[in-house]
């Protein structure tokens, strides 16, 4: 008793030391479990980190970030009109993220969704414009689908080809590409088919050539089932059939699958072709409700093509999962485009919130490099 | 087509040259050190949108010009940080980093200069060569382009006549192995990557003084991707790269110049647009012997650390 006393007050000069080392290690304990936490959150702790980015850019440049937030948020879903435009945005989105994500399953970097989507517009217009005016709508309509994902998949023919038996970086060759289709489509626009009457903007295709509108209130058109049609094909060809076995294959370990017999050569093509299909598609779907049947001049400044390279890894390149993750950047997109108006910064922010979420995605290992996969498993 | 109109391609083309030159030498620090910077389109437009706040508020050429060149280096801190040290997928990480710069210049450019322009850059006559005809016209070029000519050699020299330029190749090529020789991969790649982006930002800049002053968002066209394709046609030689810009610049030139040039006229403009990436497509297609440095486009992991998840 006497000791434990005496030990006691021998230790008392010492114990609000000790007292106090107690509470540092325990603010270190919470603080390092919270730590522990937001590692282990990765998503949460990206979301929350792009949070604060985009908070510190919008009051960098002068507005209140709350504002700039519920700005977004009201202009993207909140009215059906301003839903209906996020929704054909992200029907256009999700077709060209499919057309990244389906290469990029084969470790094939397809960055010509842009591209593929402008021949695809292009060959829809020129088909919508050139054709008897006369033809029923349900033929006409498909001939311009078709005649969309086909000219797309000529665009992206040309990458896989060279790919595939050349060796050629697609890389390369599909961002020339894309500049290519770009100044195509401003040849179209601005000599082959130049409306008098307002300049910018080709004719309007013909009346039946037209998607039907199927939610007039918010002004939707088929072009979503088109996106979620071609989803749901992707995906079933990627998990079910023996060519989406041979890209996932090629994707995992290229020798290794050349070795067992898969030919890579004919799969680069076919993966690239797929992918300008649904580049295209994503162009005849956005030349209807989009840019009002018409294909405009400054339809490269949308950035739809690259955004859809950052839906598809966000959706780790599942096919099915492209449609949430279109529709969430679709809003952002949409949301952002009236900033100026609503909030007094540039609508460009849009941009810089997509990519900022990304890159912290990647940051954390939430999207996985591929890249380091295959190099592990070598 | 007359002798005038032959000179005055020459002429435009090696100015056009500049930028694509600047961005390709600093391409070649990238590569040559095993990184695959895709993201060099981004560092352009950071760059050119630097240039032109600090020129739009701060009068004096040169003090923009390093401005612009001070973003490119942060810029290649940032990057080194994403593709090195975190060693994420770099042609993701890159196409990303683009998208970002485009929506941060956008907004920088609406925000803060409005209609302001920077001062530009004049074309700087020779005293006594400036005279001969024909000749003189072609080398009657701004003070950049010469400061780029110098800085060929002078990328040239450091990647193969000095001991950082050998470790740099080394790293690109063996990484594990010159970190065995007891080399700083990580340390090696930071440098690269911020001289590199340096020298990017300032082809971006480049472009923003040699035209309008003024920058815009579409600037920049891709032509920091055409640089891509340049370093490959010219096998990572900054003399090689040189010669393959100029190529580029006169392909960029020939817009202006078919006007002048009677057959060429009934061609559309917008083919004249196109045709330095086709040019680029069919440069990529015919030097396809070209090798890429065996570690390019592969995050390095430090072997002890490895086992730490």
């Amino acid at each position: 008793m006497e000791t434990e006393s005496l030990s006691l007050g021998d230790t008392r000069p010492q114990a609000s030391e000790e007292n106090s080392r107690d509470t540092l290690a325990g603010v270190y304990d919470t603080l390092s479990g919270i730590y522990a936490f937001f590692r282990r959150a990765r998503i949460l702790t990206s979301i929350l980190l792009t949070l604060g980015i985009m908070a510190a850019i919008a009051a960098a440049f002068g507005a209140n970030p709350v504002t700039v937030a519920w700005a977004i948020v009201r202009n993207s879903v909140s009215r059906q009109l301003v839903l209906g435009e996020t929704i054909m945005a992200a029907s256009v989105l999700a077709l060209t993220g499919l057309a990244a994500a389906i290469p990029f399953t084969a470790r094939l970097w397809n960055i010509g969704g842009e591209g593929q989507m402008f021949a695809g517009a292009i060959a829809s217009v020129i088909l919508g414009l050139t054709l008897p005016e006369n033809i029923a709508p349900v033929p006409f309509i498909l001939i311009l689908i078709i005649g969309g994902g086909l000219g797309g998949a000529i665009w992206g023919l040309i990458p896989g080809l060279l790919k595939a038996y050349f060796n050629v970086s697609e890389i390369v060759t599909s961002l020339m590409l894309n500049f290519v289709a770009i100044w195509a489509s401003s040849f179209v626009v601005n000599v082959a088919f130049s409306n008098v009457y307002s300049q910018m903007r080709t004719l309007s295709i013909h009346e039946n050539a037209r998607f039907p509108v199927f939610w007039e209130t918010a002004d939707v058109d088929i072009g979503v089932f088109i996106a979620l049609g071609a989803a749901l094909v992707a995906w079933l060809m990627l998990a079910r059939t023996s060519l989406g076995f041979s890209i996932r294959a090629i994707g995992s370990n290229p020798n290794a699958a050349r070795l067992a017999g898969v030919k890579t050569r004919k799969v680069t093509v076919s993966a690239f072709v797929a992918a300008g299909f649904a580049g295209g598609l994503a162009g005849s779907v956005a030349i209807q409700e989009i840019l009002n049947y018409t294909l405009a001049a400054d339809f490269w400044l949308y950035n739809y093509g690259y955004l859809g390279i950052a839906v598809a890894l966000l959706a780790r390149l599942n096919p099915l999962a492209i449609l949430p993750g279109a529709f969430l950047f679709s809003a952002l997109k949409v949301g952002s485009n009236s900033l100026l108006a609503t909030a007094g910064v540039s609508s460009s922010l849009g941009n810089v919130l997509i990519a900022t979420f990304l890159i912290l995605l990647l940051v954390t290992g939430v999207i996985q490099s591929r890249t380091s996969q295959a190099q592990a498993s070598q | 087509m007359s002798r005038d109109v032959v000179i005055a391609l020459f002429a435009s083309g090696l100015g056009l040259m500049v930028p694509i030159l600047l961005a390709s030498l600093g391409e070649i620090l990238c590569e040559q050190a095993g990184v695959l910077n895709v993201g060099i389109e981004g560092t352009m437009l950071f760059g050119g949108a630097t240039f032109a706040a600090v020129g739009a508020y701060y009068d004096n050429l040169a003090v923009a010009m390093l401005a612009g060149a001070l973003a490119g280096a942060v810029v290649g801190v940032i990057l080194s940080a994403l593709y090195v040290r975190r060693g994420t997928d770099q042609i993701v990480t890159g196409l990303l980093f683009t998208i970002f710069a485009l929506g941060v210049t956008g907004t920088l450019s609406a925000q803060l200069l409005g209609g302001k322009t920077a001062s530009t850059l004049t074309p700087w006559k020779f005293p006594l060569i400036g005279r001969i005809p024909g000749f003189g016209e072609v080398i009657k070029q701004n003070q950049l382009f010469w400061i780029t000519l110098l800085l060929v050699v002078a990328v040239h020299y450091l990647l193969r006549r000095t001991w950082w330029g050998l470790h740099l190749r080394a790293v690109g090529e063996q990484p594990h192995a010159a970190s065995s020789a007891g080399l700083n991969v990580w340390r090696l790649r930071y440098s690269a990557l911020i001289l590199g982006n340096a020298l990017v930002a300032l082809g971006g800049a480049t472009l923003v003084a040699a035209s309008s002053g003024r920058f815009f968002t579409e600037s920049t066209a891709g032509r920091g991707y055409i640089a891509l394709g340049v370093v490959v046609v010219a096998r990572w030689n900054p003399y090689g790269a040189l010669a393959v810009s100029w190529l580029f610049g006169i392909s960029q030139a020939l817009r202006s110049a078919a006007e002048q040039i009677a057959f060429l006229d009934p061609v559309p403009v917008d083919f004249w647009s196109a045709l330095p990436y086709i040019v680029t497509i069919i440069a990529v297609l015919v030097s396809r012997g070209s090798r890429y440095p065996a570690a390019v486009g592969i995050p390095w992991r430090e072997p002890s650390t490895s086992r730490r998840k």
